[in-house]
């Protein structure tokens, strides 16, 4: 027995959850709000991949994974960069 | 203890890293959608989320095929986590300044 | 005082570019024809963190510590399991258990490096968050800032502190 099983029902739960996270990024209500829930979905993205990568015997996967840590970092950097002022670090 | 018993129990304790995993990321949407302040959910964000990741990595962790694989995603979770965090601090940051340009 | 430069560093040209070659064999999956690529990208790695962050051990002070590391490490997984249990458990009662403020706090640690670590291990401490660091104050905001958070932030930048050999000149307390 593998816990594949157990692992695809949970990939499905994750997938559930960033469909409630989703609500967020409609409802707001600033764009830093929306920003944030992006970034959750971006982790949970990674968590389901994980999963998969394990279950379907698809170890590719993780790189997926890794381009959206990157994506997810870089985004949330080029957000909080844009500035209407002076940047002071 | 021989072979199949301690397969059964890694796929055991695997199942219950995940299932644990699962709960943290609940957690994190919950508070997400039901804290009230941007500060709060930053909170339910960061530390939910890695925990979770975590807790996921390590219930994949006996099924990875290799070395590197292991390796690999250990890697990704300490990203993740370096990222989320500086990421919680940059949106707290221009939140408390207020020197986003959709704050006018 | 002089230390022992190698052992206790880690962060100089030499360790760093052992630490970028390190990250793409973990990356590529240790194929040989990845160095193909893998070596320009270590090499223009080391060459970029050098140019960003130059190495700040010249004067023997700082630089990551091996032993600090193995003193940091449990403690920081420790307390981000705590922190995930306190938010996880504040968020799913029927009514959330939140009294959200802000507090500063004056670190004394000196090294930028170390810093950037202090204000990122803040935010996945229980119930803090470092929202900015601004003339030399941080300001972290607390899910219950009703608590005192001056002793557990005390006790996580000695920690810090002794990952990077940072003395914490004493500052005004």
């Amino acid at each position: 027995m593998t816990p594949s099983t157990a692992f695809l029902a949970i990939a499905l739960v994750l997938l559930i959850t960033m469909a409630a996270g989703l609500v967020r990024v409609i409802i707001g209500p600033s764009p830093a709000d929306r920003m944030m829930a992006a970034q959750l979905l971006g982790t949970s993205g990674i968590a389901v991949l994980l999963l998969l990568a394990a279950t379907l015997g698809i170890p590719a996967l993780i790189d997926v994974g890794l381009i959206f840590a990157l994506l997810a970092a870089v985004s949330v950097a080029a957000f909080t960069r844009r500035r209407i002022g002076q940047d002071r670090s | 203890m021989d072979q199949p018993t301690f397969g059964l129990i890694l796929n055991l304790i695997s199942t219950l890293l995940a299932c644990g995993g699962a709960l943290f990321f609940i957690a994190g949407t919950v508070g997400l959608l039901r804290l009230p302040d941007l500060y709060s959910r930053l909170h339910a964000l960061t530390k939910a989320d890695n925990l979770g990741l975590g807790l996921i990595m390590l219930a994949v962790l006996p099924q990875a095929p290799d070395l590197f694989f292991a390796l690999k995603m250990l890697l990704l979770w300490v990203l993740v986590m370096i990222a989320g965090a500086t990421g919680a601090h940059l949106i707290a940051k221009r939140a408390v300044r207020g020197d986003g340009e959709d704050i006018l | 005082m002089i230390r022992p430069r190698s052992l206790h560093r880690f962060m100089g040209p030499l360790g760093r570019l052992g630490l970028f070659s390190a990250l793409w064999a973990v990356l590529a999956g240790g194929s040989p024809a990845s160095w193909i690529i893998g070596a320009p990208t270590v090499l223009s790695a080391t060459w970029a963190s050098l140019r960003l962050h130059p190495d700040t051990g010249r004067d023997g002070r700082a630089g990551m510590r091996l032993l600090g590391l193995v003193r940091f490490t449990p403690f920081f997984l420790l307390q981000s399991i705590r922190g995930g249990l306190d938010v996880a458990l504040r968020v799913l009662r029927p009514r959330v258990r939140i009294h959200p403020g802000f507090q500063s706090y004056r670190p004394r640690l000196g090294d930028p490096l170390a810093r950037v670590v202090f204000l990122d291990t803040i935010s996945l401490l229980p119930g803090t968050l470092s929202a900015d660091l601004r003339d030399g104050l941080i300001h972290i905001h607390a899910l219950d800032a009703r608590d005192d958070l001056e002793p557990g932030l005390a006790r996580l930048e000695a920690v810090v502190a002794a990952l990077f050999g940072d003395s914490l000149e004493s500052g005004p307390r």
